[in-house]
Order: structure tokens, then sequence, then C-alpha cells
């Protein structure tokens, strides 16, 4: 059958290739305010896709069909004019700006819309944003630019992942991150790893791969009316991402871009470790406070540390100076962009080359892309976007196991040298000592690689069946595969006892798509403006595992399991989830004044059980441009006013592909047999989490367009949440996936920017977005306890369950807690208190991000800040690295070695005394020690640029040339003073020792040819 | 022309529809089977009561902390400097929020469930394979009679705690229901089931296994001498041992091959234990890694212990020399289950062995008022491991104590010492001692784990262990 469609397809297009008579037309276009030249203007034949756009000095030329004889100018700001050709040659023409407001295209699911027309709730990023970001994830420019978006840095190493959060957090158990939709393609994000190098998912992305400065545009769609056409995917907002397709132009446009930066970590109170002399001195002091003597405590010292031989005593290893460095970061970026009336390209090549702040820690991405398009025929038109890339990334285990480099650089002794007396890497420690890691050795020794190619197409055909009728029949692939492998040495480490171990494993993630979508749009009688859109859509996404260990190595230099001597897991498995779609959507409004528009979805999905396959999800929404009644005429400081509002109801399926269904599983072995277990409660009844989505907002912009802003109002209610429901343990099973739970997330958004001064040469730009955000469970019978957090029903969903830290005894240097919430009486004894809550939530109440921006001539500089307020960060392995001595000989930081109890320091110490074994042996248990104000300010950017003047470029014989310094995280303020990690790298408000995010210094150049 | 085209959109809408028929989204898992279409034949039931045998294996029961838990809680072992698992059970300072009650608790409900789905499958094995079905039954019985002993030890206080044993025990499980809230039976009640379901098992089963990494008629009649000795049903426990050593399927190893039976497996004296391969890859997660240098090397033994060793007795060669350990921490470490390098942590881990059988006997006939038959257990246990040993002469209070030192010098390491305590009615007191707490008086409510948060938090119907 498909293979019939294709021969069709190219029969047609062969018999579409009717030839016309063409013709050239010239002119320039000018600024009718002050006749200078306007650069960049699109001009379209009207009907067609052929056109052209103006150079540096508003000249253009482009060759028009024999039949055309309209041609449409835009730009951005100034009013569209369509001019009729008729017999000229050449038109030259004068365009007014547009006081009315901007004609600006946004593109939305399914299609683009005049940002005007929308009725329901969109961010758009600005694309200048994504050029050579220092990041490799073009997801980092969400980041503080659009009011309803909480972005995170989950880890600092690079191609790590991002967190996204659209207007809050609405579902437990289900995936709390949206559709990223390239091109049309709803992509796979997220990590798709099978070993421990992803970290729990936080250091890998599979996103990494798409190249930024590829992308033209990028929207985020927020409410229902956006994003009900994703129907059971759009409940956490959806990201669509448009990649640049070429313009018509007299000659190729040349981009060659290039950057250098360095980087360094953007927080300056990150935890230091002890000095030599600082360790010994513990060391002694914790066996002192057991009641030993102060030599049989140095006695012992010196059985276990080595001494070292240029000083006469013990050495003083400073090991975050030895597993750190400055990162350096290179990325040269070329693209090609030009066409004709018939076929436009945009063509590009990429290299992206990052190495991080930690050792051997590096990304190192190549990319690819070639999108062309054409007009066959009059009716029919095609494209083509296909994307190649393919990324190489090193990177460390962290959180709190054993190798994780942030954890042991504090835990580590000072007394263990780097090096022992053969000059290889000492391990002598390995029997009493954390397993004889090295986290130098295991930086440069050990293996944690992952390497992702990817292909993403989208092949599309596109058919005016009558005027204002289109088909258009979408194709699309996403094919990626992971290949990871990850070695431990044999000699200290984890690999100590067996001889070493190595792990490959291999995921293929394999995701066709195919839309087919009819669009009709029409004007009647001048007013009413309709626009209907009907859709048909498949999709189905496979994926295959294949992994291997092995342990016993013999050779230092062999490394893959070839050399294994014992190979100890072969796996394999496959899965996969459909989904199958009838959608439509239809927009209407009158005179531009009154807008309407409603959306439909059925969606059916196999992770669902048959009776509960299908569901349908819809909106509504309504704008009302006030600026546009005759009452307003007079009121000439507004310039556009509008409110618009939506409701509606989108889904949410992003759970496991089988988790309705009564399992018994199969990866159990016992004496060398397959053995099987019941796996899963089987649940029939399970469908998707379904979210009731509330916007209403106002845009206005004033004062000739000198003040622009919007302000949002959102309550999203999502309920049948996709929840792991704690079952009785006795069952034999700890949850069953059960919707059951209601959510709810409120807030308002607002942004506003004003051109503070505004003449020729000189525009200087405040702009701000803020969003507060108040979540609250709202139904859930039973409470859910969630390590640090217990859900319950009237809560913050994120609200935080601790025993109460009371600090220290001044008496005896003993911790104590608060026995309960009152904090009326305090204890030594953590047994004799219980936890409770103190309104304290990871959930932030407020975040977002200003800028000023200034424009003098050639010279931008831009400053941009973000911040997040109200929220509560976690230190999970806090209890260790602060355990008073309770890991035995390990050792701790400096802000906690200076602030421990001591006789001397008894009153001000916020440290219990340190003994070996700990003190009270209580500091296990989740308290609010740990706990600290995330609230923070952050200057992400600041970027100079310089944009050479025409008559150096032109001697120059180039288009336009750029360099530029931008800085990047170069200044944090946060407001708990105690803090000592990265305040913005967890969401969910546990930190867990990951790669310090980077502050960076970048210098670039920019080349127009 | 605008034929064509309109042949083209009803080609493509045609093959976008019937190109996802219903069955597009009906798809199945691969790696796992459906509910409804497995214990449908005799290799199902292998299958599963396979998985039944791997959950025993889990760290959390058999694998590790099942097995660490009482013998930290005893005066056996003392901690490690750098003691971290398991050290609040050691200190008796743990609580209900703890990960270990939580692990233990569900890993046990978790094969307690599994052997359930086996027991109660709706199967009428064809002639044929009857034999195999009823072993297979036997076995699912016995295991979910061991489940229902561990949780009931760990959870409870010890049969004779009352009178009666109407003491809170924990829930019996014989049915999946996955909304039930069960309330705790009685310890009474609890033993009741184990020695119904033991039983039934000892009927059932006629296959004698593979090797001792699999239950048979005379492991079950083993386990239920051990219950009945906790019971103090004494002329049961006496019987019950009586049959498993007359079966003459086990002998005790001699003194030359006693160290060697932990790391190889399948002894003759094995009678149940749990099978370690290198395809489980243990690591350091193997009971054995609590002990040794190699692994985390959490706890040492403890003076208290290795007084009572004679240097001649084989077993007190089982220990190492580690010059890293100094002062109180002194010198040595528990090489009870010394698998190393590539094949560390595949030492089989025994639930029963011959020689406890014999103790089991012993004290059992020591309660019946037969000490010379009590005298030869005793010394047939020890006189294969110190061949030089005296006969024992003791009699009265003095036997019973030679009948307990022997069964901690065997039974060291195990997971049997805060058990035996207990049900000795003994206080724990430590000489050797590095811990915050070196005397725990009996009766004390620490000497059995807290109800886990998470049980406490769903199941209305349950009750917390008292201080807790």
């Amino acid at each position: 059958m498909r293979k019939s469609l294709l021969f069709g397809l190219a029969l047609l297009i062969w018999a579409g290739m009717a030839l016309a008579q063409d013709r050239t037309v010239s002119g320039k276009v000018t600024s009718a305010d002050d006749g200078s030249p306007l650069p960049g203007v699109n001009i379209v034949v009207k009907g067609t896709t052929t056109g052209a756009v103006t150079d540096i000095d508003g000249n253009y030329k482009l060759s028009v069909p024999g039949d055309a004889n309209i041609l449409v100018f835009t730009f951005i700001g100034m009013t569209t004019q369509e001019v009729e050709i008729g017999n000229r040659s050449i038109i030259d023409i004068a365009m007014a700006l547009d006081t009315e407001q901007l004609a600006e295209v946004v593109v939305v699911g399914y299609g683009t819309q005049n940002k005007e027309a929308i009725t329901g709730s969109v961010s758009i990023i600005d694309p200048a944003k994504l050029e050579m970001m220092p990041q490799a994830s073009f997801q980092d420019a969400l980041q503080g630019s659009s009011p309803g978006l909480q972005v995170v840095n989950n880890d600092g190493a690079p191609g790590a992942g991002i967190s996204v959060r659209v207007r809050g957090i609405g579902s437990m158990n289900a995936s709390n991150e949206p559709l990223y939709v390239i091109d049309g393609i709803p992509v796979t994000s997220g990590a798709v790893s099978q070993t421990d190098f992803s970290n729990g998912g936080r250091s890998s992305n599979v996103l990494a791969s798409l190249n930024p400065n590829d992308i033209e545009s990028l929207v985020v769609l927020k409410d229902a009316a956006s994003t009900a056409i994703y129907g059971s995917r759009g409940a956490n907002g959806v990201v669509l991402i448009t990649t640049k397709s070429g313009k018509a132009s007299d000659k190729a446009k040349i981009d060659v871009k290039a950057r250098w930066g360095f980087a360094d970590f953007a927080f300056n109170n990150l935890l230091q470790p002890l000095t030599g002399d600082q360790y010994f001195d513990a060391y002694v002091e914790g066996y002192v406070n057991l009641g030993w003597t102060e030599q049989a405590a140095i006695d012992q010292f010196w059985t276990q540390f080595p001494v070292n031989p240029e000083t006469g005593t013990y050495y003083s290893t400073n090991w975050l100076d030895e597993i750190t460095q400055i990162g350096f970061t290179q990325e040269y970026d070329v693209s090609v962009n030009g066409g004709d009336e018939k076929l436009n390209y945009f063509v590009s090549g990429n290299y992206f080359d990052q190495n991080g702040t930690v050792i051997n820690n590096k990304f190192e991405r190549l990319s690819a892309r070639a999108n062309v398009s054409g007009q066959l025929t009059k009716k029919l038109s095609f494209s083509n976007n296909l994307n190649v890339s393919n990324f190489n990334q090193r990177g460390i285990t962290d959180g709190t196991r054993w190798q994780a480099p942030f954890y042991l650089a504090i835990l580590m002794a000072p007394a263990v040298p780097v090096f022992d007396q053969q000059g290889n890497y000492y391990a002598d420690h390995k029997s009493f000592f954390m397993g004889g890691n090295n986290p130098v050795g295991h930086l440069n020794e050990d293996k944690r690689e992952l390497r992702q190619t990817r292909i993403i197409d989208n092949i599309t055909a596109t058919l005016e069946i009558i005027e204002g009728l289109s088909f258009k029949s979408a194709w699309s692939f996403d094919i990626l595969r992971v290949d990871e492998y990850l070695y431990s040495n044999p000699r200290y480490g984890d690999g100590r006892n067996v001889g070493g171990f190595a792990t490959e494993a291999r995921t293929g993630v394999y995701n066709w798509l195919g839309t087919q979508t009819l669009n009709y749009g029409a004007t009647f009688a001048d007013v009413h403006n309709l626009d209907v859109m009907l859709g048909y859509e498949a999709q189905k996404v496979k994926t295959d595992v294949v992994r291997a260990d092995g342990e016993g190595f013999a050779h230092p230099s062999l490394k893959t399991l070839a050399s294994a001597a014992n190979p100890t897991n072969a796996f394999s498995s496959r899965t996969q989830y459909a989904f199958n779609s009838y959608f439509g959507r239809v927009n209407y409004d009158y005179q531009n004044k009154y807008f309407l528009s409603a959306s439909l979805r059925r969606d059916g999905s196999s992770r669902f059980g048959p009776d509960k396959r299908w569901g349908t999800f819809w909106s509504v929404g309504g704008g009302y441009v006030l600026s546009e009644e005759a009452f307003m005429e007079n009121v000439n400081f507004i310039n556009f006013l509008k409110l618009r509002t939506s409701y509606g109801i989108t889904g949410n399926a992003s759970i496991g592909n089988f988790p309705w269904a009564g399992l018994w599983g199969f990866g159990r072995a016992y004496d060398g047999n397959p053995g099987a277990a019941p796996s899963q409660v089987a649940n029939p009844e399970l469908t998707w989490e379904s979210q009731s989505n509330f916007n209403i907002g106002l845009d206005l912009d004033m004062f000739n367009n000198r003040l622009r802003g919007s302000v949002e109002y959102f309550s999203r209610l999502s309920s049948d949440l996709l929840l792991n429901r704690p079952l009785s343990l006795t069952t034999g099973f700890r949850s069953v996936t059960q919707n059951f739970g209601d959510m709810k997330n409120t807030g308002w958004e607002i942004a506003l920017a004003g051109d503070i001064v505004s003449t020729d040469d000189f525009i200087l730009t405040l702009g701000g977005n803020i969003t507060f955000l108040k979540n609250e469970i709202t139904f859930l019978p039973e409470p859910v306890l969630a390590g640090t957090k217990r859900r319950e029903e009237g809560r913050d969903f994120q609200e935080y369950y601790l025993f109460g830290w009371a600090g220290v005894d001044p008496a005896n240097g003993d911790p104590l807690w608060y026995t309960d919430s009152t904090k009326t009486t305090t204890t030594n004894n953590i047994n004799e208190a219980v936890r409770f809550y103190d309104g304290k939530s990871a959930t932030p109440k407020a975040y977002g991000g200003f800028n000023l921006d200034a424009t003098w001539r050639g010279l931008t500089v831009g400053l941009f800040f973000n911040y997040q307020f109200g929220n509560y960060l976690y230190d999970g392995p806090g209890w260790v690295l602060h355990g008073d001595g309770r890991f035995t000989p390990r050792s701790t930081s400096q802000y906690a070695w200076e602030n421990r109890w001591t006789p001397e320091n008894a009153n001000n110490a916020t440290f219990p005394q340190r003994a070996w074994g700990g003190n009270q042996a209580s500091n296990t248990r989740n308290s609010d020690r740990y706990l600290f104000d995330g609230d923070f300010i952050r200057l992400k950017k600041v970027n100079i640029m310089y944009n050479f003047p025409n008559n150096i470029t032109n001697r120059l014989k180039l288009r336009s040339l750029q360099v530029y310094v931008s800085l990047d995280n170069i200044w944090t303020w946060v407001a708990d003073k105690e803090l000592y990690f990265d305040p913005e790298q967890t969401i969910s408000g546990f930190y867990n020792t990951v790669t310090p995010i980077s502050k960076t210094m970048n210098f670039g150049l920019n080349i127009g040819l | 022309m605008k034929t064509i085209y309109k042949l083209f959109i009803l080609l493509v809408m045609v093959f976008g529809v019937t190109s996802c028929g219903k069955d597009f989204l009906d798809l199945q898992p691969e790696q796992s089977v459906s509910d409804d279409t497995f214990l449908q034949n005799i290799d199902d039931f292998q299958t599963a009561i396979l998985g039944a045998y791997d959950q025993m294996q889990n760290s959390d029961w058999y694998g590790r902390y099942f097995l660490l838990v009482p013998d930290v809680m005893g005066e056996d072992v003392k901690q490690n400097a750098s003691a971290n698992r398991a050290k609040e059970w050691a200190e008796y300072n743990g609580s209900a929020v703890d990960f270990i009650p939580r692990e233990i608790w569900a890993e046990l409900y978790e094969g307690i469930n599994i052997v359930n789905k086996i027991i109660n499958a709706d199967f009428v094995p064809p002639d044929a394979v009857k034999a195999e079905y009823e072993n297979i039954l036997g076995q699912a019985y016995a295991i979910r009679a061991i489940a229902h002993f561990d949780l009931v030890r760990v959870y409870a206080q010890h049969y004779t705690y009352t009178a009666d044993a109407s003491h809170p025990g924990i829930p019996i499980v014989l049915q999946y229901d996955v909304g039930s809230r069960p309330a705790r039976n009685t310890v009474a009640e609890v033993y009741n089931q184990i020695i119904s379901d033991l039983q039934q098992a000892i009927g059932l089963m006629s296959i004698d296994p593979p090797n001792a990494g699999y239950l048979s008629k005379e492991a079950a009649q083993a386990i239920a001498s051990r219950v009945f000795l906790y019971m103090e049903r004494w002329s049961d426990a006496e019987a019950m041992a009586t049959a498993v050593i007359n079966s003459g399927r086990f002998t005790l190893v001699d003194s030359a091959n006693y160290a060697n039976q932990f790391l190889v497996g399948n002894s003759p004296e094995a009678i149940f234990e749990i099978v370690y391969n290198l395809a489980d890859n243990p690591g350091s997660d193997h009971l054995g890694g609590m002990y040794k240098e190699t692994g985390y090397g959490d706890y040492l033994p403890a003076n208290d212990l290795l007084n009572m060793m004679d240097p001649g007795d084989v077993r007190s060669t089982m220990f190492l020399v580690d010059p890293n350990l100094s002062g109180i921490y002194g010198s040595l470490r528990v090489n009870k289950y010394p698998s190393a390098g590539a094949e560390i942590g595949t030492d089989n881990l025994p639930v029963i062995r011959l020689s406890e059988v014999y103790l089991n006997r012993a004290e059992a006939r020591y309660r019946l008022g037969d000490e010379p038959g009590a005298r030869a257990d005793v010394n047939m246990i020890r006189q294969r491991c110190w061949p030089a040993a005296p006969d024992i002469t003791a009699s009265g209070t003095a036997l019973l104590t030679e009948i307990q030192n022997e069964r901690r010098v065997e039974l060291c390491f195990e997971g049997h010492s805060i058990y035996d305590f207990t049900r000795w009615k003994k206080d724990v007191v430590r000489d050797d001692c590095t811990s915050i707490i070196c005397t725990i008086t009996y009766p004390n409510d620490r000497f059995i784990l807290p109800i886990p948060e998470e049980e406490m938090n769903v199941n209305p119907n349950i009750t917390q262990n008292p201080d807790y």
C-alpha cells in the first residue's frame, strides 16, 4: 500500500510540473517614516511560496510566474502591503509602521496563526537566544525568558538533562515534562539510558542532539486552547520547535559563526574539603571524643595512612582541586540559506565541543541539517527537513555512589595521596576507605561513555484542492540509537573485588508518525474569517535494548567485554506503544475584533486496557480586541488591547507502556534456571489523567508600542491522577497504578517590557516577567510518603515532612531535635521525636526573569537575570557529608569542621560534637537540618555585541560582521547564606551531589557572506 | 487533473485509516506475560517456584539483611568503626521509618504472594505430571511456612512471650487480595498456620531435589523441628529432628571439609540453602560482604563468641587477621563466607543444616529429660569439628549451657542469634563491645523490629509494636 502511494505521488509530481512563463521584478523597499532602506523585507508572490528578501540596501529581485499579479510585502512591525504588478518590472514601495499591532505569525499545533488571533496562552522565545548558546541543548534558552516556565539544569555536566515545568507540577507519578514537537513530530525526549550513566535520568538528554542554531521558532503552548489539539499528551504543555527554512534571495546567504568559551563553577559558596592538618585533627578528635587517648588515635592514624617522603608527614591532597579544571568549549556553525521561487533550501553544519569543569568530562556533537522546500506546481508543494547528528559524551557517576567525584572530593581523606610510590593511582586504602576509590584515577582510567546517533526527518506534500482548501500529508521519523559503555578498573574502586567490570548497552528508539490534515481558510463578506483544520494521525514508537556485562579484566589496556573472564549478564528487551488520533480545530473571527476557537481530539493509546483505550479532549477559546472598538479610538495611548480566555480538557498518558495489565515478570533466575513472579497489579480500569484548564489573559501595547505587556491567570485542575497508590505491603505489591487523586495549580503570569529610551541610534529596553504559582492536592484519601516529603490532601505536592532540627546542645555538643511541630521541647534521641510539616515546599512561590538591553548604533549590551523565590532545597547526601563522624574515617567539609561543637566553641556551634561512629547515631533521618531556603537571583547572561557598520563590511566584502563577548551565570545572589550547593540544580528540591552549574565566558564571531 | 488530485486525497485518507485498524493499538508486552495466560501448564509452575526461590535470594531476605540483623542484635558480633548498614538495629535505636523493617516486610510478603499464586491456581495436572506438580505445590507450602516463620520472628515477640502465645504476630496471608488491609494474627495463630503448611509440604513432596538449593520433604521436617523448638513442643521437635537424621539423606561433614562447605555449597550436611552463582552477581550485597574487608566490612567477630571456641576447633580457624584493624576493633574478620575475586558473593547461604537438626534435638531431649541423648547429640556436633574435645559430662543447667553455647558456636553468622537469646529469655550482654549500647535486658520491646511506616500509613487495621 505504501509503495503504491509513493508511486502515485511521484506520478502526480511529474504531472503537475506544468511550466509557466516567468518574468523578473525588482525594486527597492524603504521606510515611509524616514526613507531609509529596509533590509530583510519578505516579498511573496501571492498564492505561492515564491518570494525574496530585500538586501541590506533594501533592494530585491525576484522571478514571478507569468500568471501572478500580486506581490505581498511583509516586515515585522510594518503594515503588510499587497501590490498589483501589472506590467511593471520595477516596483519601489515605502512601508509604513504598523501602529495597530505587530502582525506576527506564531507556530501553533498543526499550523500557524497570527499572534493577534490566538485565544490561548503561548510563550514565544526570542530565537536570538538560541544562537551559539553556552549549553548543548536549546532547553536552557527557555529559562527565565517567558512566564509560566520553570526550567532547571539538573546537572552541570556537559550535555546533561534539563527539566521543564509548564505552570507547575500537574501529575504525581506520570511525567511532568512537556511534549516536544520538532517540525510536527512528537519526538523522544528526556534520558534514554540503560546504565548508571544517566544518573537516574539527570545526566543524559537526547534533545542535546539538536543544534539550537537551526531553530527558527521556539514556542511553548501553555493552556488548553493551545494544547488540547495534542489531546492525551497536552497536559504538561507543548514545546514546538520549528527549524529554519530557506528564503528566496538573489544569492545564497552564508553564515559562519564561531565561539570559544571558558567555564568555572558559578556558585561561590560550594563546600571545600579539609586540609591535611585539619583532617589529622579531625581524625584524632573523633577518637578522643570516644574516650581514646590522643596517642592511641595518632598511632592508629599511622597504621592507615602513608608518610609523604617529601615532607616527612602525612599527605595533604586537595581532592576537589585534583578533579576539577577550567572548562573549555568551542563551537563552529556554518549555514547556507537561499533559493528561488521554486526551490528553497537551508543547509547547516555544526560542531560543538565542550570540556567540562571535571577532568575528562566531555560532550562533542556533530550535526548536519538539510531543509528543502519546493513548489512543484501551482497547487502542489513539498518539503523535507532532515537532521542527522551524533554526539559523544563522557560523564561521571554522581549522587551518593562511592565513585561520585563531588561526593568523594569532600569525603576522601586528604591524607590519601593521588599516586603511590610506583606512580600508580593510590589504592592502599581500599580495605578501610570506601573501596579504595581514587577520584582522579576513576576519572582518568574508568569509563562512563555515551554515544547517540539520531536522524529526524519530516517529509510533507501539500496540495491546494481549491482556493482556500488544502490537504497536507506529513510523514516523519525519529530514529535514535544510544550506545553506552561503562568500565571500572580491577585495582581500586567498584571493580576491585571482581577484577574490574564493564557494561555495554545499546538502545534503539524507532518512532514513526503519519499526519494527514485538511485545512480550509476563507473570508466571507470581508468580515468573517474562518479557518478549519481536520486531521488524522498515527504514531508508533518501538524501543529495543541490548545489554551485556562482564567481570574479570586482566590487562589494564583491554577494557571491552571481549577481554572479560566472566560474562555476567546478557539482556535484551523490546517494547512499543502506539497512538491513533482524530482531531479538528475551528478558528473564527469577526473583523479581527472578536475571535473564537475550538478544538477537539480523540486519542487512542495502546498504553491502556482494551476498554479504556480512547479518550476525548477539547477546548474552546475566545478573544476580544478592545482596541479595535470605536469607543477606544480616542484613547490614543493604547495601541492594542486584547482580552482572551479559554477552557478545555487535556490528558496525560506519560506512563509506562502496559500499566493496566496484571503481569508476571521474567527477569528472575535461581540456580541458573529462569523464574517468574507477579510483577504488576492488574487494573483494567486505568486510563488517562485528565486536566481541566482555565486561562484568562490581557495583552496590552501602549505609548506607540513602547510599553508592552500581558497579564494572565491560570487554573489547572488535574484529576484522575495516575498515581502509584500504596498498597498494604502484605499483598506482595507496594503500589498499584490507579487514577486516584486531584491536584490544582493556579497562578498569575505577568510580562512587561518597555523602551525607556528610544531614539534613532539609542534604544534602551527594560523587560521582565514573573509567575506566581500555587499548588494544592485537592483530593487524596490516603497520604503518600515520598522520601523527604509526604503527599497529603490540602497541601502543596512538594511540601517537606521532616524531623525538626533544634541545633546543638551547648552543654555537650549533642544533636537536638524538636519532639513535634510545636517546637517547644527538644530531645537528643530522635526516636522521641516525630516528623511534621513546617509549611516549607520545593515548589517556588514565584519565579521568572528580567532583562535590560541597550543598543547604540552597532553596539548591543544585554543583561539577563533569572530568579526563583519561596522554595526550599534539601541536601540529600548531607547526612553523609555532614554526618558528624558517623562514617569512620571519612573526611568532611571545611564548613562542618569550622562550625562543630567543641568545649571552646560551645555556644556558636551549628554542628554536633564529632565522634567516630556518629553522634547519637541518628543523623541518617530526614531532618530540616539539611533544608535550605532556595531563593536566588542569578545574572544569567551579559552579552556585549558589536555589529560592524556597512562601510567596513563592504570593504571586507562581507554581508555582516559581529563580534561579541558573553558571560553566563557570572553572579548569583542567594537568600540563605548557609547554602553550600548551587540553588538551581533540582526541580524536586532534592539535591544529590551533581556537577555544579558553570559560569562561562565566551568570545564569538559571526560572519555573514 | 482534478480527479487525479481527488483520488490522491482519497488514497491517502483510506491508507491512513485502514493501516491503523483495531489491532494497531492492541500491543502486548514482550518481557512479561499477562496474568490470565500464566500457570496453565507444569512448566509455568516450575518457572513460578523458581521465581519464589529467587525471591528468597533477595538481599533483604536470605541474601543479606534477614540474616544479618538478628546477629548484629546479639553478642556474637561488634560494630566496625565504619559500620553503616543495619547499624541502628545493632544499636537498638532504629525506627519504623528506616528501610530495613520496610524491605524485609515487603520482600517476604512478596514471596508469600508468589507461592499463594501457585497454591491457589486453578490447575488439574495430567497424571503424567501429577507427582511433579504436587512436589512443586509442596515446595510452595514450605516457602509460605518459612516466610511466615521468618516474619513472625522479626516483627513479633517469641512464642512463649505470653503463656498462650496470644500476643500480636503478623498478618497471615493465604490469598491475594489487592484491597486487603489485614490486622495482625496472634503468634499462636501464625505458628499454627506454619505447622499446617509444613505438614502439607511434608505430605506433598516426594521427589528428591537436584541439590540442597531446593526444598524437600526432609527440609520441611528440619524446619518443623526448629519451629516446634521455638514453640517448646519438645517431643514434636525431637520427632521431626529424628525423622530428618534417620532419613539417611544427609551426613555431617568432617573437620577437614567443615570450613569449605560454605564456599563450595551443596555439602552432605546441607539440607536447604540458598544458591548463589555468578549470574546472581551479588557482589558486595551478599551477606559475606557485611563481614569481609573486600565488602563493606561493617561487622567484626566479638570476643564473647571467639572465647567460646577452643583453638583446636576448626570453627575457630574461620577468621582472618586484618592488619588494618587495631585497638578495640582488633584484628579478626569473619571468614565463614570466604568467596573472593571474580567469585565473590557466590557462597551459598544456609537456611538449615544437619548440625542444627542435631542441636534442635539435643535441646528438645534435654527438656524432655533425656540428658544422655542430649549429650550424645552435642558431642556429635562438637567432636566432628574438634576431634580432641572431651565428652560432655555436664547435666542440668550446666548441660543446657553447653547445648546453648554449642548452638552459638555452630550457627554463628547464620542469622539465629537474637531469636535464640529471646526464646532462652537471656539478656544480651556484650563484653567486647564497640557499640553505644552493651547490655540489653530481657524482656525488651526492642528485641523486635517495628511494623514499617508504609504499612502503618495504608493499613488502619494493623497495630504498631510498643516503643516504636
